[in-house]
Parts: C-alpha cells; sequence; structure tokens
C-alpha cells in the first residue's frame, strides 16, 4: 500500500514536472530571444539639400560625431542636387514612414518645405531645421540651427568695404528669395554696407539662377553692360562661381573683385581669382544639430534657435587649422 | 501509455518545427546553399529585369550598357545580396569629364543618392587621372587612388576587374596599350556579401563585356602577385596644401573653365518662331539636353526644341549645355533645326521639369518642353523594340508617354492599370507620336522617370470577389467552429447525464428500492391493526413514490429518452406510472403534425415541464382525464397538457416553486409558455418553442445517433 502510494506520487510528480520543464523551457527562449533582439539603437535622418560637396559633407562629419558619442544611428542621404526640392520632400516623408527617431533637415527651399515639416512634426517626430527658418515657432519638437546670415551679411561688406577703401561701385548677384537665408544675408550686406563705407555704390542688383551657367550667363551681362565695376558680391554658391567663370572668360578675373558666400572654390582663392568667400560652418551647425535632436528625441529641450557664425576664407587663411576644421570630411571617424 | 504519448507528440512538434525552420530557411536565406556565383558568367546587359536603376539614364544597344546622364551616383544594380567572394570584369568608357565611373560589389541596401548604398566601389577618374577604390556607406570613404598610364582619357575603352576575397579587395585597370594598374586594400571591417553594379559620378559612362566569376585566393594572388594588400585606411581630407583630395567635391576648377566659352551671337529658343516662315533662316541656339533618344531635344528659359543633326558628334548627355547651329524649320507651337552642328559647352547643368496639369499640356503651349504631368494609367504596351507606350487619363484630357528604353526604376511590368502616375518628360504635340488620338504625348527619358504616386483603387471586381470569398470562408469555418464546439459541450453534458443517471441508479434507486423491501417485511411480521400501521402505510408511500421519482429523473436523465420521438411516449409513460392502480384517471395522448428532430435542449426541457404539468395534474386537480399533445410545425414544436380538474385561479402569486420552475425552464430555451385555468373547469399547460434551422437540428440529429451507436458499441466491447 505505501509502495503504490510512493509510486502514484512519484508519477503525480512526473506528471507536475513536465508542464514546469516546458515552461522553464519557454522562459528560456523568451529570455534569448528578448537578449537576442537587442533594442536597436535610434536612427536620425539627417538630410542636406545635396551631398557629396565640400559644403554639406563637414555637415555629416559634425553630425557623426555627436551620433556616434550619444548612441544613434544616422542615415544620411540627400537629393543628388541641390535644386531638387521635391526629391528633398520625398526623402523626408520616407524617413517618416521608416520610424526614423528625428529629423535634421537644410531645406532647399523655405516655403515648399513648410508644410512637409510641419505634417512630420504632427506625426511628433523632432525636427533640427539647419541653415534658414521656415517661419515655424520653435518648440520642444522643432529646433533651428542657422548659419548666423546677418554677421554674413556684415563680414562681406566690411570685406568689400577694406578691399575698396571705402570708395567704388559693385554689383550684387546671386539674390534668392526662395531661401530666407539668403535674403537676410542681402539685407544684411547692403545696411552694413550703406551705414559703413557709403562710398560704395551698388550699381546693379541680379536674382539667383538654379545652375552655374545660369549664373554665368547673368554675370557676363553684367560685364558686359555700360557700367563698370570695382567689385562683385556673389550671394550663393552658383553664383559665386558663375561670376568666377565670367570673369575669367571677360579676361577681369584680377580687375573685377569678387566676394562670394559658401565654400566651392578653393583653388581660385589660393591665387588670388577670387577675393573671399564667407564659408559656413557646416561641421559645427551638424555637431550642434545633432546634440539638439538627442535632447528633443529625450525630452529634454526647450524651443531654441542657434546661430553659427561664418568665416571670412582668404588667401591668407585658406591652410589654417580653423578653415581645415571647417572643411572637414572624415564622417567616419571620431572628431 | 500517457507518457508515451506525450513523447510521441512532443518529438512530432518538434520534427514540425524543424521542418518548417529549415524550409523558412531555405526560402529566405538561400545564401545558406550559394554564397558566390557557381560559375564565371556572362552577365545579360539585356535583360531587363535583372536590373535595378538608382537614378541616372540607361539604355542598352548593341552590347553595351549606356548611363547617359551625368548625375552624381547614378547606380545600375543587379545579383543577390548574399554573394561574398567574386570578382566582376568589365569594359567602361567615361563619356564626358570631370567625372569617374566604374563597379561596384559587396552592394547592399540601395537607394538614389550620391553615395546611398553599402558597398564598395572602383572606377577609373579623369579628374586626377586615377583609378580609385573605397567604400560607401551613404558616405565615401576613399581608400586609394593610383595614377592609371598613360592616364584617363574620356571616350576610351579601359578593362576593369573588381575582385573580393574574404577582407581582400582587388582591383586593376587596363588601358588599351596594355599597361596594368592594380590596387589591393584590406579592410579587416569589411562588408561580407552583396550585389555587384555599374555606377558613374558626374559623367555619363558606358559598359560591356561584363563578367562575373566566383575567386579564390589563387586569383587574388594571380592578380596582385608580390603586393601586398594596403589596410584600408580612408584618405584624409583636406591636407591643405594640396587640394586634390577636394577634388571629387570641389569639381576642376581650371579644367572646367577650359570649356566654358558660351557663342555671344545665340538667340532664344522662343524667339525662332517669329522667324520667316517662308525660307528656313540659319541660327545659332544654347540650351541644355532634355532628351536624347528617340530624339534630341534642348531647352533654355523660354523654350524648347527638337535638333536633326546631320553631323556626327560626340554622346550627349542629358544636362549637357550646347550650342547649336543649323536651319530652323517652325511648326505650330516649336520649332525644329535641322543640319544641326553640335558643340557641346559643358555639363552638368540638367534642367528642373516644370509641373502642369494635363489640361494645360493639352493646349500645346509646353510642345518640346521638360514638364512633369500626372495621370491614371489606362494601358500599356510594348512596341516590340523595347520602348513601352502607356496610355494615362487624368480629368478631361487622354496622353501617351513613349517610354524610351532600359530604364527600370520601376520597370513596365509592375505598373499597374489605374495607378496614379507622376511622370517626367519632353512635351511632344507630334502626330507621329500622338497618331492624333491625344492632344499630347509625353516622351520619357527613361521608365525611372516615372513615379508611381498611388496604386490602383482597392475595390476592384477581382478584389471584391476575393473578399466575399474570404467572408464566406471565414463565416463557414466560424459556423463549423461553432458547432464542433456546441458538439463538444453537449458530449460532456450527456456524459455527466449518463454518470449522473448510473449514481442515481445504483445508489439512490437501490437504497429506495431496499428502504420499500425493508418496510413490507415490518408490515408483514407485525399484527394488523397495531397503531403504527397506518404510518407504515405512509412510510412505504412515501418511498414508493420518491423511488418513482428516482426512476423518472433516471429515465428523463439518458439521451435516448430525449429523442423527439420519444418525447410523447415517454411522457405518457411517466403519466401512467404516476397513477396508482385504483385510479380512474384516463390518459389521452396525440401527436400533431409531421414529426420532427428536435434539439436535446429543447426535448429535455419539453420533458421536464411534461413531468412537472403531469405531475402536478395527477397530484393536486383531482382529474379524470388527463390530455398529452405534442404538435410539430414547420419550425415550432407545441406541448400541451390538459386536464378536466378542479383547477385555479391563475396569478403571479398563486405560482408555486414548480410553475416558476417551469417558466423559467421554458425561458431558458426562449420558449412560450402560458397556463390556463379556471376553478372548476380544468388546467392546461402550453408551451411553445421555436426550432432552429432544419439542416442544424439533421447534423445535430446524425450526431447524436452517431453518439448513441460508439456508446453502445462501447458498452459491448466492455461487456
Amino acid at each position: 500500500m505505501i509502495e503504490r502510494r510512493r509510486d502514484s506520487h512519484r508519477n503525480r510528480r512526473i506528471v507536475i514536472c513536465e508542464p514546469s520543464k516546458l515552461f522553464a523551457g519557454v522562459l528560456l527562449l523568451v529570455s534569448l530571444s528578448v537578449v537576442g533582439c537587442k533594442r536597436a539603437p535610434l536612427t536620425v535622418a539627417v538630410i542636406p539639400r545635396t551631398s557629396g560637396t565640400a559644403l554639406w559633407e563637414p555637415e555629416h562629419a559634425g553630425a557623426a560625431a555627436v551620433a556616434r558619442s550619444v548612441g544613434l544611428n544616422l542615415y544620411w542621404n540627400a537629393p543628388m542636387r541641390d535644386d531638387d526640392t521635391q526629391t528633398q520632400i520625398s526623402l523626408i516623408e520616407k524617413s517618416v514612414d521608416r520610424g526614423v527617431a528625428g529629423i535634421i533637415v537644410s531645406p532647399i527651399q523655405t516655403l515648399p518645405l513648410r508644410t512637409p515639416i510641419r505634417r512630420v512634426l504632427a506625426r511628433d517626430v523632432p525636427v533640427v531645421v539647419i541653415g534658414t527658418e521656415l517661419g515655424i515657432p520653435t518648440g520642444p519638437k522643432l529646433g533651428y540651427v542657422l548659419n548666423d546670415e546677418q554677421a554674413g551679411g556684415r563680414i562681406a561688406a566690411r570685406r568689400i568695404g577694406l578691399i575698396l577703401q571705402g570708395e567704388g561701385k559693385i554689383a550684387i548677384v546671386g539674390i534668392g528669395p526662395e531661401l530666407k537665408s539668403n535674403t537676410v544675408r542681402e539685407r544684411s550686406f547692403e545696411t552694413t554696407l550703406s551705414r559703413e563705407f557709403p562710398g560704395i555704390r551698388v550699381v546693379a542688383r541680379r536674382l539667383g539662377l538654379a545652375s552655374v551657367p545660369q549664373e554665368q550667363h547673368n554675370a557676363e551681362e553684367l560685364l558686359a553692360g555700360s557700367e563698370s565695376l570695382d567689385a562683385i558680391v556673389a550671394l550663393s554658391l552658383a553664383s559665386t562661381r558663375g561670376t568666377y567663370y565670367a570673369l575669367v572668360e571677360f579676361g577681369k578675373v584680377h580687375s573685377i573683385k569678387v566676394v562670394g558666400f559658401d565654400q566651392d572654390l578653393i583653388p581660385p582663392i589660393r591665387d588670388g581669382g577670387i577675393d573671399s568667400v564667407v564659408v559656413q560652418n557646416t561641421f559645427e551647425m551638424g555637431r550642434i544639430a545633432m546634440e539638439l535632436m538627442n535632447h528633443e528625441i529625450h525630452g529634454t529641450s526647450g524651443s531654441a534657435e542657434i546661430n553659427v557664425e561664418p568665416v571670412l576664407m582668404t588667401r591668407e587663411n585658406v591652410d589654417s587649422a580653423e578653415i581645415r576644421q571647417i572643411l572637414n570630411l572624415s564622417w567616419w571617424s571620431p572628431q | 501509455m500517457r507518457s508515451v504519448t506525450r513523447r510521441s507528440i512532443f518529438l512530432a512538434l518538434l520534427a514540425t518545427a524543424s521542418l518548417a525552420l529549415f524550409t523558412i530557411g531555405a526560402i529566405k536565406y538561400p545564401s545558406i546553399m550559394h554564397r558566390w556565383p557557381t560559375q564565371r558568367q556572362i552577365v545579360s546587359l539585356e535583360k531587363q529585369d535583372d536590373w535595378q536603376a538608382f537614378g541616372g539614364t540607361w539604355q542598352y544597344a548593341d552590347g553595351v550598357m549606356s548611363n547617359n546622364s551625368d548625375e552624381r551616383g547614378a547606380k545600375l544594380m543587379t545579383g543577390p545580396e548574399y554573394w561574398s567572394n567574386y570578382s566582376v570584369d568589365a569594359d567602361v568608357l567615361l563619356l564626358g569629364q570631370y567625372g569617374d565611373a566604374g563597379l561596384i560589389i559587396r552592394a547592399s541596401d540601395e537607394e538614389k543618392g550620391v553615395d546611398a548604398y553599402h558597398g564598395y566601389m572602383a572606377g577609373l577618374r579623369d579628374l586626377d587621372n586615377t583609378l580609385m577604390m573605397g567604400r560607401a556607406d551613404y558616405g565615401w570613404r576613399e581608400y586609394a587612388a593610383k595614377a592609371v598610364l598613360p592616364r584617363v582619357f574620356a571616350q576610351q575603352w579601359y578593362h576593369l576587374k573588381f575582385l573580393a576575397f574574404d577582407c581582400d579587395f582587388a582591383v586593376s585597370a587596363t588601358s588599351q596599350n596594355g599597361e596594368t594598374t592594380t590596387i589591393a586594400i584590406r579592410d579587416p571591417d569589411c562588408i561580407k556579401s552583396g550585389r555587384f553594379g555599374l555606377k558613374s559620378y558626374n559623367t555619363g559612362a558606358q559598359w560591356r563585356n561584363v563578367e562575373i566569376q566566383p575567386a579564390t585566393q589563387r586569383d587574388l594572388t594571380a592578380m596582385i602577385g608580390n603586393l601586398q594588400p594596403e589596410l584600408a585606411v580612408p584618405r584624409q581630407l583636406p591636407t591643405g596644401s594640396e587640394p586634390a583630395p577636394h577634388d571629387r567635391y570641389l569639381e576642376p576648377i581650371e579644367r572646367d573653365l577650359q570649356a566654358h566659352r558660351s557663342g555671344v551671337d545665340a538667340q532664344t529658343i522662343s524667339s525662332l518662331r517669329l522667324l520667316s516662315p517662308d525660307a528656313p533662316s540659319f541660327v545659332t541656339v544654347q540650351g541644355v539636353v532634355t532628351l536624347t533618344s528617340p530624339m534630341l531635344y534642348i531647352q533654355d528659359s523660354t523654350g524648347g526644341l527638337a535638333i536633326f543633326s546631320s553631323h556626327p558628334h560626340a554622346p550627349l548627355q542629358i544636362g549637357d549645355d550646347i550650342e547649336v547651329r543649323g536651319d530652323v524649320y517652325l511648326h505650330d507651337f516649336s520649332s525644329e533645326l535641322r543640319n544641326a552642328d553640335i558643340r557641346l559647352l559643358w555639363s552638368h547643368t540638367p534642367v528642373s521639369p516644370v509641373a502642369v496639369a494635363a489640361s494645360q499640356a493639352a493646349t500645346g503651349a509646353f510642345d518640346a518642353q521638360y514638364v512633369e504631368v500626372q495621370g491614371r494609367l489606362a494601358e500599356k504596351h510594348e512596341d516590340g523594340k523595347g520602348t513601352g507606350i502607356l496610355t494615362l487619363e487624368d480629368e478631361s484630357q487622354s496622353f501617351i508617354a513613349v517610354v524610351n528604353g532600359l530604364g527600370r526604376s520601376p520597370h513596365l511590368d509592375s505598373l499597374k492599370e489605374k495607378s496614379k502616375l507622376r511622370m517626367r518628360g519632353i512635351c511632344v504635340i507630334d502626330s507621329r507620336y500622338t497618331h492624333d488620338l491625344t492632344a499630347f504625348a509625353l516622351l520619357l527619358p527613361s521608365s525611372g522617370d516615372i513615379e508611381v504616386l498611388e496604386g490602383p483603387p482597392w475595390w476592384s471586381p477581382a478584389h471584391i470577389l476575393e473578399l466575399a470569398i474570404c467572408i464566406l470562408l471565414l463565416s463557414f469555418a466560424g459556423m463549423t467552429g461553432f458547432f464542433f464546439v456546441e458538439r463538444w459541450r453537449m458530449q460532456a453534458v450527456l456524459d455527466e447525464r449518463q454518470r449522473l443517471a448510473h449514481e442515481m441508479h445504483d445508489t439512490l434507486a437501490q437504497s429506495f428500492a431496499g428502504l420499500g423491501f425493508q418496510l413490507q417485511a415490518i408490515c408483514d411480521d407485525v399484527k394488523d391493526g397495531i397503531e403504527i400501521m397506518p404510518q407504515l402505510e405512509l412510510a412505504q408511500g412515501m418511498v414508493r413514490n420518491s423511488h418513482e421519482e428516482a426512476r423518472r429523473s433516471i429515465s428523463a436523465l439518458r439521451p435516448e429518452h430525449l429523442e423527439s420521438v420519444g418525447l410523447l411516449s415517454t411522457l405518457e409513460e411517466c403519466a401512467r406510472r404516476m397513477i396508482s392502480k385504483s385510479s380512474s384517471v384516463e390518459i389521452e395522448t396525440t401527436s400533431k403534425g409531421d414529426i420532427q428532430n428536435i434539439p436535446l435542449r429543447v426535448s429535455d426541457t419539453l420533458l421536464r415541464i411534461g413531468y412537472e404539468a403531469i405531475a402536478n395534474s395527477i397530484r393536486h386537480s383531482h382529474c379524470s382525464r388527463l390530455t398529452i399533445t405534442v404538435a410539430y410545425g414547420k419550425s415550432t414544436v407545441e406541448l400541451i397538457v390538459e386536464d378536466d380538474g378542479m383547477g385555479f385561479v391563475v396569478s403571479s402569486d398563486s405560482a408555486g416553486f414548480g410553475i416558476r420552475g417551469m417558466h423559467k425552464r421554458a425561458d431558458n430555451i426562449s420558449a412560450h409558455f402560458r397556463i390556463d385555468s379556471v376553478p372548476g373547469q380544468g388546467t392546461m399547460v402550453h408551451v411553445l418553442a421555436t426550432l432552429p434551422p432544419s439542416f442544424l437540428r439533421e447534423l445535430s440529429h446524425r450526431w447524436l445517433i452517431q453518439l448513441q451507436m460508439r456508446k453502445m458499441h462501447d458498452k459491448r466491447a466492455r461487456n
């Protein structure tokens, strides 16, 4: 009788034991899968106006440096041309659909990007806008990292004042109302010039065009005109290059000084073909933008609008440490 | 026995799961089977489906694949992502200057974008006359650049070979004079596998004789000889004193300038329309190439123009700025230039399209111009020469889109009718393309210029049919499931009832029988006339009644008594048992209508109500006649128990426990229950129950028969 009871007791234990083993197995599998499916790092999409250029690759380097240090994944892509607004909007939409944690964007144009960015914000995805204001006020999910266009305009005006010694006639090319930052740049330049150098007269103004050849054509018309010029201020990358080409074609490289904007033409600066260029510190802008994004993602930031001072690149400082840091393209290594 | 069964189940489950995992693995990860190309093979450049374009304007002709666009970073990819050790051979030609072109290997996650992929690229660059190699991870890292001898010329073929073995990479370029330049790189943190493809940057290019083959250590050694692979270290940018590393980004300023000499006597394209139509005028115009095939189109800021050149000229790419001299012929909305002499001014100036509605394009105002139009795809076909013809509709307008060559993103086959598309191309009103069926046609450089905005509407007849079938199947599955669940539940109930019946039979009924015998024995032993005799007889009567009740309950619990056929006879039998031998109550039973199969639940309820009603009549009404009627309708069954007894006043206060029980039972099967009674005129109990649909009753009935047969079989087997 006792034996039977023991047997039955043993049997009962076996019956109880099997589910418990199964349960333990399931628990182990779940634990392993939890360990195996370690949470992937959050991804931030960084979408400049275009990629693979001296102006925008430093932004990649700056943003990547911060992303590595804070454990964020970075998705870097952009339109192949810096006037392809539609592709930039598509990239923003696709990034949101992929579930990125945030978007850092440098709008090609101000107005067409306003609605897409509002839609991104409506989906509670944080955004940092680089380079230009969109007219959407800053908030916990939206910050701006801007090139200090006021300062850029002042720097260019003072450079013109310096090289013309306060006297002369100039033209402004590359005026671009489609980008608010360009307008601010232009206004600041003209205000400073008229206030500080009343002896310098702006005798011609030209609206900016989409491509370098068009800008070149624009500048050629200017040079072929009756008005003699002492200097030309080119407010954009394309207009700077187009103006330089026109000067080469007309053989006036050294007789008409050029002060341009946005880094692109290093060799002509070295040989004096272009006097100077006001360069954007896109490396620093990318770095700050990613820091701001990190705060936005973790909800630790208030509204922010940060201005980054541009730098005047001349023949004298083109190889300086400061300019080398601004032109840093090494996105793959810690800075 | 039980543990053996469990083990078998466990093993079967394990085997099934393993098989499923293996099947999924084999389907999902064929790399388990083939991690490299199985043999040397020539890659077909012609087969459209094998290639996927990311940017560029790709065309195939005479064994040569061309990208006629100078986009920065156009890619054409093919092959599986799991290939690891292989080499690709190809002849490469740069169409223009200031760019690079070559091969990509071990690539994945490709997108449109300058360096938007993960993988390795090697190619020829004419900016610094180098063979270069590097890695892209949505950003470019250049590992090496070595001078090509004598130098890199545009419009000249070079043979490229790019090999990957483990984490070693080798690339060689052989120029037409036989000089070979080789680079070997070791990337310790290498990408292990990926697709291969063609890529150009900032220039158009051509590829031919593309071959792929598996690579081994021996192949690597044969390629690099004693050359030790250099460790992959990105070239540091910029050094400041040496601008060369910046070339890729800054473009060659001085060399670019050499070509920047525009004509000063060029007319605007729109002004050509104002020339005399009497005789062709000789003019010079300047514009950007917007289409190269099937016709050459250029555009300036004022309009577009078709060019017919009789003189040979260098292959042109979309985005090239050219100067053209020739005879102008006027059309209604635009002009065309014949006998044209073309001079390339510079490249890389693509025109952006103007977004217009189909109704605007239909006016002819945008003839020969690069436009973007939206429409819904009505139909599509190919003309047999690789040209796709699409017919689209947008509100009041239909138009035709002619898709040139082998652009592959998205391929025409994947376009579904009624999809909403956005297309970029040259708007023409030429009847050669419109066939005078539509107001205008669009000439698309490639199918990459088609963007699918939204797929066809979901509510197509096929989808609706599929949905209806799905709903039908789901409903059937739901009903079947419900039926089985009900069956299992009912089986459990019946089993339990059977068990209870047995229990009652073995215990309660036996006890009553024993009590009866004992009381009878006492009665037999004691003499008549003693004082306790009446009580003994009363006790005997009570035991007999209780025994009878127990038997009645037992028979009610057995399912074989619950069939509709047995309902009336069971009730009659019950009534007859209740009547004492001395009683003169007459019992009459009637069945009306065709006998139906009644669900167990209903027949059980009717039986119980019937028992209660019969018991009440016999015990309390002092009736002389009891009528039991079961009437079958098409979807109803009715039970009437009627007596001619003393009757009573029907009110809610008068309802005892028995009547309330009958009410409740009737409510449980949603039956209508009524008692009609008048003092001195007898009582009638009436129950009307609704039956479920006949097919369900049939199923239930069959199952009940099966169940009973199985039970009988089990019983026989046990005996």
